[in-house]
């Protein structure tokens, strides 16, 4: 039969289990606001039991270890999640500068085109009126500036996001180092049976950045996990880690992303802040280009056929009115009106000064297809349908993904996430558990006293 | 079951969506317009690329009649003159024809007849802002120089071409006639019978001054026929511009759906979304302080 002693022993295991499930309270309660904890609970297990004479005694309680309550299947689908709202949010970012260069409908390359026209048509009720052709010149270098603006424009977004591309590399390699030397300490100690618990924390979070980074592929092995991107370019094995890089790489003046192995690999990057970036510059903004090119190059070369066809103010037949185009590509940038003197606008169709059947023809354009199917008008407006879907499609990503992140976030904060009330009530669970402990202590330690009285004769 | 515990999250984002709700509710009221780039309605906002340029297009047609209405008018204006002085010279033909005049008489009529003669040519070469209307398309320069070695008196340097102008979409309105057509047309020489008349009463045959009047009434006659076209143009045109201004207020009102806002909806939408904002501000400030530890002594 087990004496006081045992009490005692039992009682001083239970003040010590209860001090460390508390100090587990603590803990969570102080991390309640960091991002990535998971909140740790006490595994208490009954001690050993003891057997005495047919009898079974219990053992007190032990204090088994900490666990890190997790879901590491939310883990990885808000990596997904991660990756994906970052990726539109970064493609958004840039639409919307994008759209803004598209926006108003009486300005831009869509109103100047409007405005020339105009001032050809003005021309047509007097051909010979001196302002009315300067004004056809002011209206065609506005329609030029207007090209270049939407041009600047463009590029300017594009090396916005061209600086980018080394800037994330080098957030991508720090996370990455990060990443395996948590990987390889999280590893150590599951080796050695301990629960790797806020280290594990610290890698999840600093994952679930790099996954707003970049598309990466997590597979867990025995040595801890394995991060690709989503192509299979090793990022971090085992506590390793290898660095991207990033540089000017043949034929080319943008930054393109290396493997640590210096294979070129931008091409295949596709979510996180980097793949949207990528997308943007490389996709979005060089398609928009070659729109506002062809535009450009078909208009010059169908305006300077016709006005060939006509005559100068001075008989002469018409030459080229913009500067013709030397290839499709640059056109938009390159486009310039080819003359400075109002007399060498080709308005007559005979030679006669006061005839204005040229432009009529030149006129004719506004409605006439280009080469490209569709009228000048028509193609500028695909343009901004196009820029407007972008847009807005990337918007609808924008709140899709944020509502699915939000989702995981909040399942996976059901799980992990610290609650101040429960950890209130853990804490006054334990106390009272503590002082009803210290009470036995008191009692047994009064029954001693008892016991070592007995002997005195009073 | 346990339940998130960090209700912040959902809490901010409620408060934000609310706030974005009254953002653009009072986008829309302040700038009047549904679609304030294009990807808050990417079709709408290409069709409006469409309208916006139909819109500066009929502008413009709108412009053109009013200067070519100016110019028709004056065309009409001058032939108008030269019908009156062609009645004056008729008038004045019918007294030369008479044989009992004086030289002296035949004279004078003759002077009056050269002064009509130099009227004329100045009203074929009227001219508004420097372009001249009656000489085809050779506009830079009077079409009719007197030349009294010509047989009509007169030499055209203008020729026989003519204009066209866009005045709606689908519709080019001719917008002169040539001098040679108008005053020396085969169905009426007005140059050419003037001089013969003149010709005639020099040398004194009233036969020959009687053929010239014929011809002049004949002339007068033709002149008379073609101002129909500027009036019928001027017509076309007075009845283009009532078209072309129904139509400016067909495509504003065509831009107002495409884009514009429902400002009674987008009040109501603002009285909506502030209503949410209260409610989620409130949820919030009730929410988010409770706590166990109030509870507890």
């Amino acid at each position: 039969m087990p004496g006081l002693n045992t009490s005692l022993s039992i009682a001083v295991q239970a003040l010590q289990a209860e001090q460390g499930a508390l100090s587990v309270t603590t803990n969570n309660i102080s991390n309640v606001n960091t991002p990535g904890y998971s909140r740790q609970v006490a595994t208490l297990n009954e001690s050993p039991t003891f057997h005495e004479n047919g009898t079974t005694f219990g053992g007190g309680v032990t204090l088994e270890q900490f666990q890190s309550v997790r879901d590491q299947l939310l883990q990885l689908r808000l990596y997904e999640e991660t990756q994906q709202q970052s990726n539109s949010e970064t493609q958004f970012n840039s639409l919307t500068q994008i759209e803004g260069i598209f926006s108003d409908p009486t300005q831009g390359v869509g109103g100047a085109l409007s405005a020339f026209f105009n001032s050809l048509s003005q021309l047509s009720t007097n051909p010979t009126d001196a302002n009315a052709r300067q004004q056809v010149l002011t209206a065609a270098n506005n329609l030029a500036n207007q090209f270049h603006q939407a041009v600047t424009g463009l590029q300017t977004i594009q090396s916005g996001l061209d600086q980018a591309v080394p800037q994330t590399v080098d957030q991508i390699n720090r996370l990455t180092t990060q990443i395996a030397k948590l990987n390889g300490q999280v590893v150590q100690m599951q080796g050695l049976g301990q629960d790797p618990g806020t280290i594990q924390d610290q890698r999840d979070e600093l994952i679930r950045q790099l996954s707003g980074m970049v598309n990466i592929s997590v597979t867990q092995t025995e040595h801890g996990l394995t991060l690709t991107t989503a192509n299979g370019v090793p990022l971090v094995v085992a506590n390793q880690s290898f660095d991207l890089k990033s540089g000017t790489g043949s034929g080319s003046t943008l930054q393109d992303v290396f493997s640590a192995q210096g294979q070129e690999i931008t091409t295949q990057i596709r979510g996180g802040q980097l793949g949207g970036t990528l997308q943007v510059r490389d996709q979005v903004i060089p398609q928009v280009l070659s729109q506002l090119d062809t535009l450009a190059s078909q208009f010059a070369n169908s305006f300077n056929t016709k006005h060939q066809a006509g005559f100068d103010a001075s008989g002469n037949p018409g030459g080229n009115f913009f500067t013709p185009p030397a290839a499709v590509a640059g056109a938009a940038a390159g486009f310039a009106v080819a003359i400075t003197d109002p007399r060498l606008i080709a308005a007559s169709s005979d030679g006669s000064v006061g005839s204005n059947g040229n432009l009529a023809q030149l006129l004719a354009i506004r409605a006439q297809q280009l080469p490209s199917g569709a009228s000048p008008m028509d193609m500028y407006s695909n343009l901004v349908l196009q820029v407007g879907n972008l847009g807005a499609n990337a918007q609808a990503n924008v709140t899709a993904s944020n509502l699915s992140v939000r989702q995981i976030t909040d399942q996976r904060s059901s799980v992990s996430g610290v609650s101040l009330d429960e950890e209130t009530t853990n804490m006054i669970r334990f106390q009272r558990a503590y002082q009803a402990g210290a009470r036995v202590v008191t009692t047994v330690d009064s029954m001693f006293d008892t016991l070592m009285n007995m002997g005195v004769v009073g | 079951m346990r339940v998130n515990p960090d209700m912040s999250g959902d809490v901010l984002s409620a408060i934000w969506q609310t706030q974005n709700q009254e953002n653009t509710a009072l986008q829309q009221m302040s700038t009047g317009k549904r679609v304030n780039q294009p990807s808050d309605d990417p079709l709408a906002a290409a069709q409006m690329v469409g309208n916006q340029d139909h819109s500066n297009r009929t502008d413009q047609y709108l412009q053109n009649i009013d200067t070519l209405t100016s110019q028709l008018q004056t065309a009409d204006g001058a032939l108008s003159s030269v019908v009156q002085a062609l009645t004056q010279a008729i008038t004045l033909g019918v007294q030369g024809t008479t044989g009992t005049l004086s030289a002296g008489n035949r004279q004078q009529i003759v002077e009056n007849l050269q002064g009509i003669q130099s009227q004329l040519v100045q009203l074929a070469n009227t001219s508004v802002g420097g372009s001249y209307l009656f000489g085809g398309t050779l506009t830079t320069a009077p079409p009719y120089v007197l030349n009294s070695s010509s047989p009509s008196g007169v030499t055209y340097i203008g020729n026989s071409g003519t204009n066209r102008v866009q005045v709606a979409d689908g519709l080019n309105l001719q917008t002169n006639l040539p001098g040679n057509q108008l005053f020396q047309n085969a169905g009426g020489d007005v140059f050419g019978a003037l001089q013969q008349l003149i010709t005639s009463l020099q040398s004194g045959s009233a036969a020959a001054a009687g053929t010239a009047t014929n011809q002049l009434r004949s002339a007068f006659d033709f002149i008379t026929g073609q101002r129909i076209f500027y009036g019928n143009a001027v017509n076309q045109l007075t009845s283009t511009q009532s078209f072309l201004q129904q139509e400016q207020v067909t495509l504003k009102s065509q831009a107002n759906n495409l884009v514009g806002a429902d400002i009674t909806k987008a009040a109501t939408d603002l009285t909506k979304a502030a209503t949410a904002h209260d409610a989620a501000l409130a949820a919030a400030a009730k929410i988010l302080p409770t706590s166990l530890l109030d509870y507890l002594k």
